[in-house]
């Protein structure tokens, strides 16, 4: 969770939200949410688990997104 | 915790946000979710003069209820948590206040760089659960 909101604090163009998914069911359920940490960019989901830096830098700025 | 809010480098503001909350689990609808933020929220600012918060309802850039917006200096740079931080998640909304805190970013260089050259707009949600 850090590291997403560490981007978002780098950059203007990214917002990072934690979703307490028990809280939001009907939204995690939409989202095949499973497993946590679920990480969901723009509203599609991509991987579960933690990553380290560079590998969560090079998942995010995928040209997926573009 | 004191001692690193503390050594803030710039203050942090919590902003509280309420609004239409959705239906709880059953069994967990005992617990005013809204409520339960606030009180959370408040104990973390009363921890230093570094830290404060307000409440507000519905306030621009929160898309569910209860939420913590988390502002450095008063601004908001996209950074939330949507729900009721407890549990294990306490700790993401601390470690989101004492990121926020920093005037120089803990990422490196490259990925500084990276970012730097983004040119299109990510929203990036993580999905917790608190145990």
């Amino acid at each position: 969770m850090l590291l997403a909101y560490r981007t978002a604090l780098a950059s203007p163009r990214i917002r990072a939200t934690a979703i307490e998914a028990t809280e939001f069911p009907a939204l995690a359920d939409s989202l095949d949410v499973w497993a946590v940490p679920r990480i969901v960019v723009n509203g599609v989901p991509q991987w579960d688990g933690s990553v380290p830096e560079r590998v969560f830098l090079d998942r995010i700025l995928a040209p997926a997104f573009e | 915790m004191r001692e690193l809010l503390d050594a803030l480098e710039r203050p942090v503001e919590l902003l509280v946000a309420h609004g239409p909350e959705e239906t709880p689990l059953p069994g967990a609808r005992d617990i005013d979710f809204g409520a339960e933020t606030e009180r959370v929220v408040e104990e973390i600012a009363s921890l230093s003069d570094k830290v404060s918060y307000r409440v507000e309802i519905e306030p621009a850039g929160a898309e569910r209820y209860p939420a913590v917006l988390v502002l450095p200096e008063g601004e908001d740079v996209g950074i939330r948590y949507d729900g009721l931080p407890w549990g294990y998640e306490l700790s993401s909304l601390l470690g989101a206040v004492l990121e926020a805190g920093r005037r120089t970013s803990s990422l490196s260089a490259e990925s500084l760089e990276r970012l730097a050259r983004l040119d299109r707009d990510l929203a990036i949600d993580v999905f917790v659960t608190p145990t």
